[in-house]
């Protein structure tokens, strides 16, 4: 299977509920596991369930440094942002060494946070990655994605660099959702001239892909972000 | 149509346009507010209107409106933004207009917290508002079932002009969940001119209708009444809705849940079933009217020996559990409502010790 070659700053982005925290998260591991100094910051302002802050003690016990905001107010649907994401943005070089990821909330709205860093993300190299799902609504096809990607360009003054397919239905996810998925990056890729980072799929489905069909890593997800019943 | 994966409160949205209502009302607040995020999108594509009101008090009359002339409406918000409607909800009931409103509750009393809760059964059950009104009351376990209900809601609060409520949790409206549309909706609203004030030009009936809750004269407002309490006999008779779990077992505990809850309480019932312990549940659809025969009935099973609600709130369906249990079997009530779910191990620890 191809690497993820990703290290520095990567900011995720992508419209709500493309899966970006659940494709950070699993980057993290995945990104540790290959020997790097992982952090991953929730900067997510808009979502007020699912955050990454519910993974908080599996990626604290894997040495992930996890930056968020303060204990009183994890659960206040208020747009606070520690200081301690400037710090982190701050410190990180362009290394092969480490990753700092920044799991922005989702559409231009998310992203009104990264315009806010742009003080500190400026003087870096940043990657930012638009996560795609296109079984979600409004991004179902090139048009819908093309309307996204502008939108959050606009709001967080930034450009997208790459692009990650994270075709999934969840339980119900197909191989043939996951190849319609690449398809979709690709033409998504051709048009816009961004490069496809890697493509997702369930460590569940991946050992019946056929993986030689994808010109780009595919990361295997672990779900961590589940509701109380599937809760082990 | 293929399947998409939506959060329940987008489907929410998705699911009232697909029945036809092009008139949504709303104002934000956590955990709903994608629904309105979602339709300030969608409706401008379907011809529909979506307006923020300036406060939640301003949409329930903005719904009472839409009703009265005839339109297929709803509005979505949480738990204290219920109440502020609720006035308007008993004015809509007494009035008799059909309208859907939909709670996806968050923990209170007052502002409480954001995270899921189940704590306004009571509210919606027997009447946040003044009067002796009912809703009927629909509970989701899950996106599929919620965009269902959505689309039932609206010929049903046609049937019956009255409100319809859908009761989901904030997890109903945050998780996500692939779902499929049904087509071929009816996206009319029925029997319009009973109802409707839509000027007497385009009215097939002579009789003029004047959308009113004021009656005073008693004889007219006990009649009036009488009118309301036939109705909410009929949907007893009728809408009764429920799914029965493992109920072909000896269960020795019969559990009550309902919404994100009973998909927690399905879970304990399949680990404790490999453990050789036998549990049933009832999971009520409607609240309101209540599986009074089935719970009953359940409850009277041989091998159960005791009753137990499970809710995320203090004990709020088990009073209409003891209710229908009428004292043949113990009835208990296990919980949470800090908005921590109650998980699988909890709840297991619980039942086995109501076994001992």
């Amino acid at each position: 299977m191809l690497d993820i070659k990703l290290n520095g700053i990567v900011i995720i982005t992508g419209n709500y509920g493309s899966g970006k925290t659940e494709t950070g998260v699993n980057l993290a591991f995945y990104s540790k596991k290959k020997g790097l100094n992982v952090s991953i910051a929730d900067l997510d302002l808009v979502n007020p369930y699912f955050r990454t802050r519910q993974a908080l003690e599996i990626l604290t016990k894997a040495n992930i440094n996890v930056i968020l905001p303060d204990k009183q107010y994890m659960h206040a649907d208020l747009p606070i942002l520690t200081p301690k994401v400037a710090a982190i943005i701050k410190k990180s070089n362009y290394n092969d060494k480490s990753l700092t990821i920044l799991d922005a909330g989702g559409d231009d709205a998310g992203v009104n946070v990264i315009a806010a860093l742009n003080d500190f993300l400026s003087k870096k190299k940043v990657n930012m990655l638009q996560i795609v799902n296109p079984f979600r609504p409004f991004t179902e096809n090139i048009k819908g994605c093309i309307k996204i990607k502008q939108e959050i360009e606009a709001s967080s003054k930034l450009k997208i660099t790459g692009l990650v397919s994270n075709a999934n239905l969840i339980d119900d996810t197909t191989i043939d959702n996951i190849y319609k998925g690449y398809e979709l990056i690709e033409k998504l890729s051709e048009k816009t001239g961004i490069k496809v980072e890697f493509i997702t799929a369930d460590v569940k489905i991946l050992s019946i892909l056929n993986l030689k069909n994808f010109d780009c890593p595919v990361l295997p997800i672990t779900r961590k972000l589940v509701p109380p019943w599937k809760r082990s | 149509m293929a399947k998409v994966l939506m959060k329940g409160n987008e489907a929410i949205g998705e699911a009232a346009i697909r029945a036809g209502c092009l008139n949504y009302f709303a104002y934000p607040i956590t955990p709903q507010s994608e629904v309105a995020e979602y339709l300030a999108k969608r409706m401008p594509e379907v011809n529909g209107v979506f307006l923020q009101g300036e406060s939640e008090v301003a949409v329930g009359y903005m719904i009472f409106g839409a009703a009265a002339c005839g339109e297929r409406v709803m509005t979505t918000s949480s738990s204290p933004g219920i109440s502020l409607m609720s006035e308007a909800i008993s004015y809509i009931s007494g009035a008799r207009c059909p309208a859907v409103f939909v709670n996806i509750m968050r923990g209170g009393p007052g502002l409480g917290g954001i995270l899921p809760s189940q704590g306004d059964y009571l509210q919606a059950t027997k009447g946040g508002g003044h009067g002796d009104y009912k809703m009927l009351v629909m509970a989701p376990d899950g996106v599929q079932e919620a965009v269902e209900m959505t689309m039932l809601a609206f010929p049903l609060a046609e049937k019956y002009r009255n409100p319809v409520m859908i009761l989901g949790d904030g997890l109903i409206g945050q998780m996500m969940e692939p779902v499929e549309f049904p087509n071929n909706l009816n996206k009319e609203p029925t029997n319009k001119d009973h109802w409707a004030t839509n000027g007497m030009d385009t009215r097939k009936s002579k009789e003029k209708n004047i959308v009113k809750s004021l009656f005073l004269d008693p004889k007219v407002l006990n009649d009036h009444n009488l009118t309301l309490k036939s109705q909410y006999e009929k949907m007893k008779k009728q809408e009764i809705r429920f799914e029965a779990y493992n109920t072909d077992s000896d269960y020795q505990i019969l559990i009550v849940s309902y919404g994100t809850m009973s998909r927690v309480c399905k879970t304990v019932i399949d680990n404790l079933k490999i453990q050789g312990i036998e549990v049933g549940m009832i999971r009520p659809k409607t609240l309101f009217p209540f599986p009074e025969k089935a719970v009953y009935d359940a409850a009277c099973k041989k091998s159960c020996k005791k009753v137990v609600s499970i809710e995320m709130n203090m004990g709020q369906m088990l009073e209409d559990i003891e209710r229908c249990v009428k004292g043949k079997k113990e009835v208990s009530w296990y919980g949470k409502c800090g908005g921590d779910v109650p998980t699988p191990e909890e709840i297991i620890n619980h039942i086995k010790l109501l076994l001992k």
